[in-house]
């Protein structure tokens, strides 16, 4: 399993000092959860963004039919949690959860201002961050109302490459809006022509 | 001629299951001091030690998954398995029997119990190693040998000893079935009682030694008892072993290609970008299509 830290991540990101890198980091908590383990749930309050170090979570929510609809993949070097909830203080109807053995480094919104107010080039990134969030669900939801299904699969293949071989294909469909059963379909057209 | 000696006993992790099928004790590249630069060309060993199925009426297994940049040897000790793959081939592996697919530039496969099998089940023992191939040789077609029990030459050992059957490479003057694209020796090597075979392969080959059944004293020094395996240094090229008791043994030994590992899930490559492209190309169905 490959591991990355979010120490190297920041220090590739941030341009930061040693010195500085290391005030920032000082008091980052990190958890090591269990294959099928919660972050969150639904009807509690977010207060922490999770970066995953090794291993891999997902976001999902659970519709009135209790039907799974997973809202994105958090591989190694990503990002998750439910800005909704922990910046508006409102329950969750989320759930996070790992899908794989992973090492999470856990932020708290809190710690997030504080550090944002002393050290600007970080407040910086973290602005970055929560533009690509918005980028990145808003590309989401244009996709999802105009896309085929073969475009989404390979906007997904694009974002995620490896997470094809680390879910069963019925999560996949899931996050694509689909059955698996048109998943299938798809993937064996989409072999046909490639490899005819 | 110097001794090989032996650099660690390694005894068997916590087992996983891959799939539903395999129940495997990995020994390569988990084991402490036993990583991928450190075993080459061998780079991984999982060993399913003797474990019971029970029937089932819809075989167990592992899906469809891809490989690429290496080749993958199955050894059939107990127990049948059922292949297929992309290009349309599908063997039965049975007792005895060796698959050496070569995958290459890309399969996809799949490798369930075998349907009669699986519907009494029984015992089950195997041996999946992977091994790599060199970057010339990476991205060439993808080939099998289905290499059956009755296809395994033998060496018959001096005084009713027991045999040294050879599946490649090669030991007094039996060449080993299958073709290989770097040198390796693989041999099971069947010892009766108090009975002893000599080995010699060049110091800087990697080499191992699995006990699958009895006990072994290696160099008349080190015991390796069942389901263990012994790591031999690269000190020398001479080692004996001798069974204390009726004893099964597999010997590996190979020269280290000596390039670059990059390696994530089931590809094996020499740079990241490589790694990349082979997860694109399998997203993209380039491997082919299987069904489930």
């Amino acid at each position: 399993m490959n591991t990355f830290t979010l120490k190297s991540y920041l220090t590739s990101n941030l341009g930061i000092n040693e010195v500085d890198l290391n005030e920032l980091t000082k008091n980052f908590k990190s958890k090591l959860v269990k294959k099928d383990e919660f972050l969150l749930r639904a009807n509690e309050y977010c207060k922490q963004s999770f970066f995953v170090e090794s291993g891999l979570l997902r976001q999902f929510s659970v519709d009135s039919k209790g039907k799974e609809h997973i809202i994105s993949f958090a591989p190694e070097n990503w990002f998750v949690t439910d800005r909704e909830s922990s910046y508006f203080n409102q329950p969750s109807v989320y759930y996070i959860q790992a899908l794989e053995a992973s090492r999470v480094v856990l932020l708290d919104e809190n710690q997030l201002q504080t550090i944002g107010g002393s050290i600007p080039s970080f407040a910086e990134f973290n602005n970055k961050l929560l533009h690509n969030h918005i980028r990145v669900l808003q590309s989401r939801i244009n996709s999802l109302l105009g896309d085929t299904a073969e475009e989404r699969y390979l906007k997904f293949i694009k974002t995620y490459p490896d997470v094809t071989l680390r879910v069963p294909l019925t999560m996949i469909a899931s996050y694509l809006g689909i059955t698996p059963e048109s998943l299938s379909r798809l993937r064996r057209d989409l072999a046909l022509r490639k490899t005819r | 001629m110097k001794t090989k000696t032996v650099e660690l006993v390694a005894q068997p992790k916590a087992p996983h299951f891959v799939g539903d099928g395999f129940r495997v004790h990995n020994f390569i590249p988990s084991t402490f001091r036993m990583d991928m630069q450190r075993m080459d060309p061998f780079i991984m060993l999982d060993y399913n030690s003797t474990y019971r199925f029970e029937p089932s009426a819809k075989p167990k297994g592992v899906g469809v998954h891809p490989h690429r940049g290496f080749e993958t040897v199955t050894i059939a000790y107990k127990g049948k398995v059922q292949h297929h793959d992309s290009s349309g081939g599908g063997c039965v592996i049975g007792e005895g029997d060796v698959q050496w697919m070569t995958a290459a530039r890309g399969v996809l496969h799949k490798e369930f119990h075998e349907e009669e099998w699986s519907k009494t089940g029984g015992d089950f023992q195997m041996v999946q190693l992977w091994v790599n191939l060199p970057k010339k040789d990476k991205m060439s077609d993808p080939k099998y040998q289905a290499i059956k029990k009755d296809d395994i030459g033998h060496y018959q050992l001096p005084n009713n000893g027991g045999t040294v059957e050879v599946i490649a490479g090669h030991y007094q003057g039996v060449n080993g079935a299958a073709n290989t694209f770097t040198p390796i020796h693989m041999f099971n090597v069947r010892l009766n009682p108090s009975a002893t075979a000599k080995f010699s392969f060049p110091a800087n080959y990697n080499t191992v030694l699995l006990v699958l059944e009895g006990e072994i004293t290696v160099n008349n020094l080190e015991k390796v008892p069942t389901d263990h395996l012994a790591l031999m240094a690269n000190d020398g090229e001479e080692f004996s072993v001798t069974a204390t008791e009726n004893a099964l043994v597999l010997v590996l030994s190979g020269k280290p290609i000596g390039e670059p590992i990059a390696a994530h899930g089931p590809f094996v490559m020499n740079t990241k970008a490589e790694l990349m492209e082979a997860f694109n190309d399998f997203n993209e169905g380039k491997f082919g299509f299987l069904e489930d």
